[in-house]
């Protein structure tokens, strides 16, 4: 139960960020807008929209509005960064002294409070996706009269992609105590890193071998196994939602696993560090 | 029965990267506590009286020794459903109000969440913040985030109490208020550990005390013993003409603090009624007649000059 309470005291905080909230429902409303306005309604329009989405049919047209353009890149970006900037406090904050004193004079082990921390920010995440997925569809679907439940999958997808996130995050706020490293060095770092490695990987799995020498090969795919993989479980995501086949699942695995190591170090330094 | 032991405690703090330079914070330190007291802990800044609370509950680890608070080890969590706790210079989360505060800390502390409500309100008018219960606590004074601490270090219902300065930044009619409060605990069995500068306040309401001084304890015992009385008598009298104050002054050897005030320094009953009998003679009259007592401040100044010198 105190387990518990302490999820909800952090989830409570995220409430306290009136700003940053206020900026993720403006992206919604935008979204929506966007989609309210949309015109499906005379044939021009929807051959317009047929070419511009690269879709043979009009239900393959929403599909890929869904994936690539609503689930896209910039959207991902825009999307993370300020779930990013939400929970990046949360820890250096619980962290100050004056506070981190009375948390753990609690009957609270340190191990708890990581993962506490950990499961607020999923929590709370995963409720904003929720409501602005099922928004999202609901609106197209209306619009559109294509109901492409797939897209919904892309709630735990995402999640999962802020899970993996945000077990770095909470790792670097731990270290350095400071939310604006925190968010430098996730969004102007890490995020764009792993694009980049993303993309070499890419290329060398398009047979590409020859552009990068052996050395090189082996330093991209060490350092791509190293990283996070949010692109590539985004491209899965996208895969999923418009219906294509997933060649490997092996991002889903070694972004466990990335997670499992980050919450283990977090809670090992966490653990035998004086406050 | 003890509720806090520790033996030779010792904690090391690295002041560079690496752990090149160490500053001792804590020296070998052993002592006990026994339930029921109010047990207050003294010493200089820098001397080493938080860093002892912090060992005690675990928010830094000891580089020698040991501790036991219930008869149980402090890398066992579970004594500290049994504690409370305000730390010096607290800090809230600053978006909350009081009354969410308190629930907060209290829902940490394992409270059962029906007997929440009740148990703030109750504690809110202990501390005389009932009014401020939905304000956020940014617009709080020291003085009421101080009582509001003190108000969540016990909402728990805790058998033992570290408050550190509880009265930092209270004013005096609040200091009256919190003392009470640790009387009115001590009362009901609780066992309190205070930290505090303030010799007065722990001369006050404390049964034993330690004195801490760069890491090293210099001195353990209760008040009574430790603020014992001096071999210096106040004299009040009626005015005193020149011709009685040279006889008291070569005769008796006294300390004149006024035209009708002096002191005299002896160990000798006889000398003292000496004196008396002399001022009678020559018709002073007595209003009092008192034993100086040695404040615990003058103990705790002795001690700390001893030390240095």
């Amino acid at each position: 139960m105190i387990f518990i309470s302490f999820i909800l005291g952090i989830i409570k905080e995220a409430f306290a960020k009136k700003i940053v909230l206020a900026l993720i429902i403006i992206y919604l409303v935008v979204v929506l807008l966007v989609i309210y306005l949309l015109n499906l309604e005379s044939i021009d329009a929807v051959q317009t929209l047929l070419m511009a989405s690269s879709a043979n049919d009009f239900r393959q047209a929403i599909v890929n509005i869904q994936a690539y353009w609503i689930l896209g890149g910039f959207s991902v970006f825009v999307l993370f960064t300020l779930f990013i900037v939400l929970v990046s406090s949360f820890v250096p904050s619980m962290l100050k002294k004056g506070y981190i004193d009375l948390i753990i004079s609690k009957p609270i082990s340190r191990a708890k409070i990581i993962l506490g921390h950990f499961t607020a920010g999923i929590i709370f995440i995963f409720a904003a996706l929720l409501i602005m997925i099922t928004a999202i569809w609901f609106l197209l679907s209306l619009k559109s009269g294509v109901w492409n439940v797939n897209f919904l999958y892309s709630v735990f997808w995402f999640t999962y992609i802020f899970a993996v996130l945000y077990s770095l995050i909470i790792l670097i706020a731990v270290l350095t105590k400071s939310t604006i490293l925190t968010i430098l060095i996730n969004q102007l770092i890490l995020f764009p890193f792993s694009y980049i490695l993303y993309f070499l990987n890419d290329k060398l799995q398009a047979a590409a071998q020859g552009l990068i020498g052996g050395t090189g090969e082996f330093i991209i795919k060490f350092l791509y196994y190293l990283f996070p993989k949010p692109w590539d479980l985004h491209t899965i995501c996208q895969n999923i939602i418009a219906g294509k086949e997933i060649t490997s699942y092996q991002p889903v695995y070694t972004s466990l696993l990335f997670i499992v190591v980050m919450l283990s170090l977090t809670i090992f330094y966490f653990g035998k560090k004086d406050y | 029965m003890s509720i806090i032991t520790t033996n030779n405690l010792t904690k090391e703090y690295s002041t560079k990267f690496f752990g090149k330079k160490k500053i001792l914070a804590l020296n070998d330190f052993s002592f006990t506590v026994e339930e029921g007291e109010i047990f207050g802990l003294l010493g200089p800044n820098g001397a080493g009286k938080t860093t002892l609370i912090k060992l005690l509950l675990g928010i830094v680890f000891p580089t020698r020794g040991d501790a036991e608070i219930f008869g149980k080890k402090i890398n066992d969590e579970s004594y500290k459903s049994r504690i409370g706790y305000l730390p010096e210079n607290h800090r809230f989360p600053n978006y909350m109000t009081g009354g969410e505060t308190l629930v907060h800390f209290a829902k940490l502390s394992g409270i059962e969440w029906k007997q929440i409500p009740p148990k703030v309100d109750e504690m809110l008018k202990l501390v005389d913040l009932e009014k401020w219960k939905k304000t956020k606590i940014k617009n709080y004074s020291k003085g009421m985030m101080q009582r509001l601490g003190l108000a969540q270090s016990i909402i728990n219902n805790p058998d033992l109490v570290f408050l550190d300065e509880p009265t930092d930044g209270v004013d005096p009619i609040g200091r009256k208020e919190i003392r009470d409060i640790l009387i009115d605990l001590k009362n009901k069995g609780k066992t309190i550990f205070l930290n505090s500068h303030l010799l007065s306040e722990i001369e006050l309401v404390c049964d034993r005390v330690a004195i801490l001084n760069k890491g090293i304890l210099i001195k353990e015992g209760k008040v009574s013993d430790i603020a014992t009385y001096s071999d210096t008598y106040i004299f009040e009298t009626s005015d005193l003409q020149n011709e009685v104050l040279n006889k008291l002054l070569t005769s008796f050897s006294i300390t004149l603090s006024g035209t009708n005030l002096f002191r005299i320094k002896t160990t000798d009953i006889n000398v003292l009624n000496n004196l008396i009998d002399f001022l009678r003679t020559e018709k002073i009259l007595i209003h009092s007649m008192v034993k100086e007592k040695n404040t615990l401040e003058d103990m705790f100044i002795n001690l700390i000059e001893n030390r240095q010198n």
